[in-house]
């Protein structure tokens, strides 16, 4: 509350009669009030003007220089704060009263006053005064709170694009997605990047909380998506280290509600994790062939192995498309209160009969069903398209440090143990890199790796058929199956070596010898391939094959070593 | 919208109650309901019956109130939900962190 006891108080009196000045002056000090005293109009407008601490001004009507209604006008006209004015006047007809009321005065009292009255009129003109203020002060602070939010709104709204920044979408690669201003302010995430099978792994996130709240946690996210993709990480290991970084970083009650997809260019297949969004589809041929349930805790609440995620696998067919909404498409809310909801939703991939059209139909569809009302503004949509062939601009292929060819070799031999614990593929791939980084065969580099690797385990090791790899459910039998046998095994080894040679002759690249050996019964080889031609089982080192400059099976078919040749001249 | 608990005489069982819509207008009424409230391994439970709105903030709180259940090594379970509700804890695996009644 604002002090207004008559001490702190200052009036202004404005009379040309200087008995009256005396008089009120007097009357004034009598009551505890200060004042300041004037002859006119003009100089009442200056002494407001010069004496900020005056709280009331009594106004003599008629006076030479200024009269009283103009001076009124000008005070009231030029003063930010409430200082009332209470006219004192000789005049009692109802016209010249009224004017003064007109001309910007709060009251008036008619002379001779009543000192009583006088003093009355003040203190409760003082009082509403006070009012004013308190109301005044408070306006000021909810101006500067708008204004610091709107700050607030823009810093997020620039982290959250730097965070983005790397726009993989376009009609090359497939990937199209639609995020309001809002939704990003309200914590809805897209990141993408190219994976080693030149596929993409997409994250869609929605963080409890908003604003600078959610960009702490967006930033960590984005760095692991980032960074354990280029490294090849498999997703599980990325899921394990952003749930580790949000449990550290995140209080209690927010957390991460996200969808990880990793389109996979090699096999053909999609996996989803989905932890607390709504319902991801799988479109292909106009209808809808799979929905992947949220059947994950949100990152950021508990913590969690990497065998603790459930991810769904399905193949991909070329045309195959996949959707995924934040929440705020399903909250979409119209003005009558009513949201948008899963059957608006279903109902327009029902009606559809162009793909093509379709994420542009969904955006419409919502956006015309919450016309009119103001909480449109919280959207984030993404489609996935398979396409086959895709291709990617030069701003969204990786950055490779340039290093002159040199002579090295190295050696991995894992035992059953390290071989059930961690996946090794990424750190020889990180090995690779930092030794000699291939320019544009980094890609091939993980692929012949990785389906060697896989064909020393799955088939070397294990004894898996790959057949079973035919159908959805099948496929995720062979991992299960695999996952097992892994386990139970008591004894095994894979040796994984690498040679890199300059080449003397152009001087300009080399060659890379890959030999991976298991521990394996092996198989006759020579016959099998004589008999398999067309097996389906055989696809993954047909793709080793067609990568590299030779491949060979030796031993008792346990060794199969592969020559990859590259250059610094891309031929890309 | 109103947050209500009744904690039993022998400190084994809190039963908050929320009625209306369960998101973040409710935040300091929420926690106040429960900030002072000392059970030994008894049992919180969020009674939904009354509830027909939960949004993600709400899931927030309810982990809040998990906190301040473990640290007094007891449990918490959610009764009483409508369909719409469970399917939105149903969507945040919820049902893996809390007991559903």
């Amino acid at each position: 509350m604002l002090d207004i006891s008559p001490q702190s108080q200052t009036a202004l009196v404005v009379d040309d009669d200087l008995t009256n000045r005396l008089v009120l002056r007097a009357l004034l000090k009598e009551s505890g009030y200060q004042s300041i005293e004037v002859e006119n109009g003009e100089q009442a407008v200056q002494a407001v003007e010069d004496n900020p601490q005056i709280d009331i001004v009594l106004l003599d009507v008629m006076m030479p220089v200024m009269d009283g209604y103009q001076a009124a006008k000008i005070i009231k006209n030029r003063s930010e704060s409430f200082i009332p004015i209470i006219f004192l006047t000789a005049m009692t007809d109802e016209a010249s009263l009224a004017k003064c009321i007109a001309a910007g005065g709060d009251d008036f009292l008619t002379k001779p006053y009543n000192h009583i009255l006088l003093n009355s009129k003040i203190n409760s003109m003082l009082r509403i005064a006070s009012l004013y203020k308190n109301i005044e002060e408070q306006n000021k602070s909810i101006q500067n709170h708008n204004l610091q939010m709107l700050q607030e709104m823009n810093v997020t709204r620039k982290l959250f694009e730097k965070i983005n920044k790397k726009d993989m979408r376009g009609e090359n690669t497939g990937l199209k997605y639609s995020m309001s201003p809002m939704s990003m302010f309200n914590g809805d995430l897209i990141l993408a990047e190219k994976n080693q099978t030149s596929g993409l792994d997409m994250l869609i996130a929605d963080f409890t909380g908003h604003g600078l709240s959610a960009a702490i946690g967006a930033i960590p996210v984005s760095d692991v998506f980032h960074s354990m993709t280029l490294k090849c990480f498999a997703f599980p290991e990325m899921l394990v280290e952003a749930n580790n970084k949000l449990l550290d970083l995140l209080p209690t009650q927010m957390f991460m509600a996200a969808v990880l997809l990793n389109v996979d260019r090699s096999n053909n297949v999609l996996s989803v994790m989905n932890a607390g969004l709504p319902d991801v589809y799988l479109y292909r041929n106009n209808e809808i062939v799979h929905t992947f349930k949220s059947k994950n805790i949100p990152l950021g609440i508990s913590k969690l192995s990497s065998t603790q995620f459930e991810i769904e696998m399905q193949p991909l067919q070329y045309g195959d498309r996949i959707y995924v909404a934040t929440d705020g498409v399903m909250e979409a809310t119209n003005h009558m209160g009513d949201m948008f909801g899963l059957q608006r939703l279903l109902a327009v991939f029902e009606e559809s009969d162009h793909s093509d059209l379709l994420f542009d139909a969904i955006l419409n569809k919502c956006a015309d069903f919450c016309e009119g009302s103001e909480q449109t503004d919280d959207i984030t949509l993404l489609e996935f398209c398979h396409k086959e062939k895709i291709s990617y601009t030069d701003d969204m292929a990786y950055r490779n440090v340039c290093r002159e060819p040199s002579d090295w070799s190295m050696q991995f031999d894992l035992d059953i143990k390290s071989l059930r614990q961690f996946d090794v593929l990424p750190y020889i791939m990180q090995a690779v890199n930092n030794l000699q980084p291939l320019e544009s065969g980094r890609m091939h580099l993980h692929t012949i790796l990785t389906e060697m690797f896989a064909n020393a385990i799955d088939h070397g090791l294990l004894n898996l058929d790959s057949s079973m790899k035919a159908s959805p459910q099948g496929y995720m039998d062979f991992y299960r199956e695999k996952q097992h046998r892994l386990e139970t095994m008591e004894e095994g080894s894979i040796q994984i070596s690498l040679e890199h040679r300059i080449d003397h002759v152009s001087g300009s690249g080399g060659s890379l010898t890959l030999t991976v050996i298991d521990s394996g019964e092996g198989y006759d080889y020579a016959s099998y391939e004589t008999t398999n031609k067309n097996a389906y089982s055989g696809r993954g080192l047909k793709l080793v094959s067609s990568l590299c400059s030779e491949m060979k099976i030796l031993g008792k078919g346990n060794v199969i070593s592969a020559r990859y040749d590259w250059s610094t001249v891309n031929t890309d | 919208m109103s947050v209500t608990i009744n904690v039993s005489d022998d400190k084994k069982n809190a039963t908050i109650k929320i009625n209306g819509r369960f998101d973040f207008s409710l935040h300091n009424d929420f926690r106040k309901s429960y900030k002072d409230v000392v059970l030994s391994s008894g049992q919180y439970s969020v009674d939904l019956s009354g509830t027909d709105y939960l949004d993600s903030s709400a899931l927030g709180m309810l982990l809040l109130l998990k906190e301040h259940a473990e640290s007094q090594s007891s449990d918490v379970m959610l009764t009483g939900f409508n369909d719409e509700i469970r399917e939105i804890l149903n969507i945040a695996s919820f049902d893996k962190l809390f007991t559903l009644g």
